[in-house]
């Protein structure tokens, strides 16, 4: 009897055998090796994806937006907050005046902040730098943030807390080339943190180093979140984007006193509508020695004024 | 070569090149976040906004106990007490006054209790104008001597303010004796919040340079 001839294709039983052995096993290792692809967290949903830039939202379409944020947030943290979209108010532009001979360098500004703005607890996130200088200088290359004596203030030394000086020419706005961030009609420069590609080239170009970029996922605590939030203001934010001091704009287009401001010890913070002739910011501005804008030279124009008694 | 060859061995190189990255993704644990740990949580006392003292306005207002300010408990009406200085011309503090501490000026300049209190009627101050204030009007007493600090203080440019800026009337102002202890007012020397961490969370550098 006659061997049947091999098949035209040149198949046989070892040939499948070896080839689906082969096949199968490399599935399996391609599965295996894409793993990492499972673990992506923070997958924008099509709902974020799809969100339209800030300044073109309708108000229908941002109280959804606000509503996604709330269930995030919530989702999140277990705890639901109240994120509102609040706009600048008419006749208003926000100028903040910092005593430098009241100021004792005692950090608890920047730590209120952290806490009514949910920065990121590790890493790190502080919009406020408190700088320590010898005095009889304003020289920022003898500043020193890391200090940690048993008591302040020291003898011989000043302090300088340095936050966004919220520009009136911010350079950090025209470096932007997805125009996410802006200045608003009340002074106040805001991130849209759903439109911020994370460049970081508004980090580079602001020359008070007022801008923080979240290079890992933030974690801020179940229990220390703040529950009153607003959109361009402290709401969560995601890795990758920037952030800084928005003047507590959930506090203050709200009518109340940013958190800094609250918890200085001292006094030595003020804060209010220069407009208005009767506030104590245009009190100072009018009647203080009133020390040049920081970095003056730069032509950024800050609304933050350092003073000085006597 | 031929061609089945050529193909066999090209997928068994390929599977073996998933196999590896599949092992090495195993064997290198699962979070593939790198270790670090935990910054600790600021202490809440640097998150609080209360001032260090009560003003006797507020005290009352908070119906707290004003025993400290019934002086003719033990005092006798209509008779000044008086006032022993010690060799330094540093003035005795009677123990049942042991809780005051006289650091109200430098120099010893402001030696004697009735440079503000009415010796007349210890319930009551008495500026340097000769004006009769009562506890609740503490301010003015201070305004009597410290003029500009006072006009700074009215126009909002000493002291702590909070509440809401754009509404006087919920505005809160904080007195002189909320932060100022009227006896030693130079504010004592407070532990600072913790420094900023890096973003590896190393601890801060100590201190270099700037020693005078």
């Amino acid at each position: 009897m006659p061997t049947p001839a091999p098949p035209a294709t040149g198949l046989n039983r070892r040939s499948f055998l070896r080839t689906s052995a082969v096949i199968t096993t490399g599935l399996a290792a391609l599965a295996a090796s894409l793993k990492p692809l499972l673990e992506l967290e923070d997958f924008p949903t099509m709902e974020r994806f799809l969100q339209k830039y800030y300044k073109e939202m309708t108000p229908d379409e941002m109280a959804k937006v606000l509503t996604r944020i709330e269930n995030e947030v919530e989702k999140q943290y277990d705890k639901r907050p109240h994120v509102r979209d609040l706009k600048p108010l008419d006749g208003v532009e926000f100028v903040y005046a910092l005593n430098l001979t009241r100021c004792i360098g005692c950090r608890k500004c920047v730590h209120a902040c952290v806490a009514e703005n949910n920065q990121s607890r590790t890493p790190e996130i502080q919009y406020i730098r408190v700088l320590r200088l010898p005095h009889g200088s304003l020289d920022l290359e003898k500043a020193e943030h890391n200090y940690s004596p048993e008591k302040v203030p020291e003898k011989g030394f000043f302090y300088m807390p340095v936050q966004c000086q919220q520009c009136k020419n911010p350079p950090c706005v025209k470096v932007c080339p997805v125009h996410a961030t802006w200045q608003e009609t009340d002074g106040i420069t805001v991130i849209d943190y759903d439109w911020c590609i994370g460049c970081r080239y508004c980090e580079a170009a602001c020359p008070y180093w007022a801008r923080r970029f979240n290079f890992t996922k933030p974690q801020i605590p179940k229990e220390r979140l703040n529950p009153n939030m607003s959109y361009l203001g402290n709401r969560p934010r995601r890795q990758g984007v920037m952030e800084k001091c928005h003047f507590c704009i959930q506090r203050t287009r709200d009518g109340k006193y940013p958190a800094c401001l609250e918890i200085c010890p001292v006094g030595a913070r003020k804060f209010g509508n220069i407009l208005d002739p009767n506030s104590e910011v245009s009190y100072i501005l009018r009647t203080k020695r009133v020390f040049i804008q920081l970095k003056e030279e730069m032509g950024t124009s800050p609304r933050f004024f350092y003073y000085f008694d006597v | 070569m031929s061609l089945n060859a050529k193909k066999s061995s090209a997928l068994i190189a390929l599977s073996l090149v998933f196999l590896v990255l599949a092992a090495a993704f195993v064997t290198s644990s699962s979070n593939g976040k790198p270790a670090r740990d935990a910054i600790p949580l600021v202490n809440t006392n640097f998150l609080s906004t209360a001032t260090v003292r009560q003003s006797y306005g507020e005290l009352v207002r908070l119906k707290a106990d004003l025993s400290d300010f019934d002086c003719y408990a033990c005092h006798e009406k209509g008779k000044p007490p008086v006032i022993r200085f010690d060799t330094n011309q540093f003035i005795i503090i009677p123990k049942e006054h042991g809780n005051i501490l006289m650091g109200h000026g430098s120099h010893n300049r402001n030696n004697n209790c009735f440079n503000c209190h009415n010796e007349l009627n210890l319930e009551q101050f008495q500026s340097r104008d000769g004006r009769e204030l009562k506890f609740s009007e503490s301010t003015q007493l201070c305004g009597s001597c410290h003029g500009p600090t006072y006009r700074d203080w009215e126009g909002g440019a000493h002291g702590r303010t909070g509440g809401y800026w754009n509404d006087a009337s919920k505005t809160t102002r904080r007195n002189c004796v909320e932060c100022h202890n009227p006896h030693a007012p130079k504010f004592p020397g407070r532990q600072p919040a913790p420094g900023p961490h890096s973003l590896r969370a190393v601890p801060p550098a100590a201190e270099t340079h700037l020693a005078h």
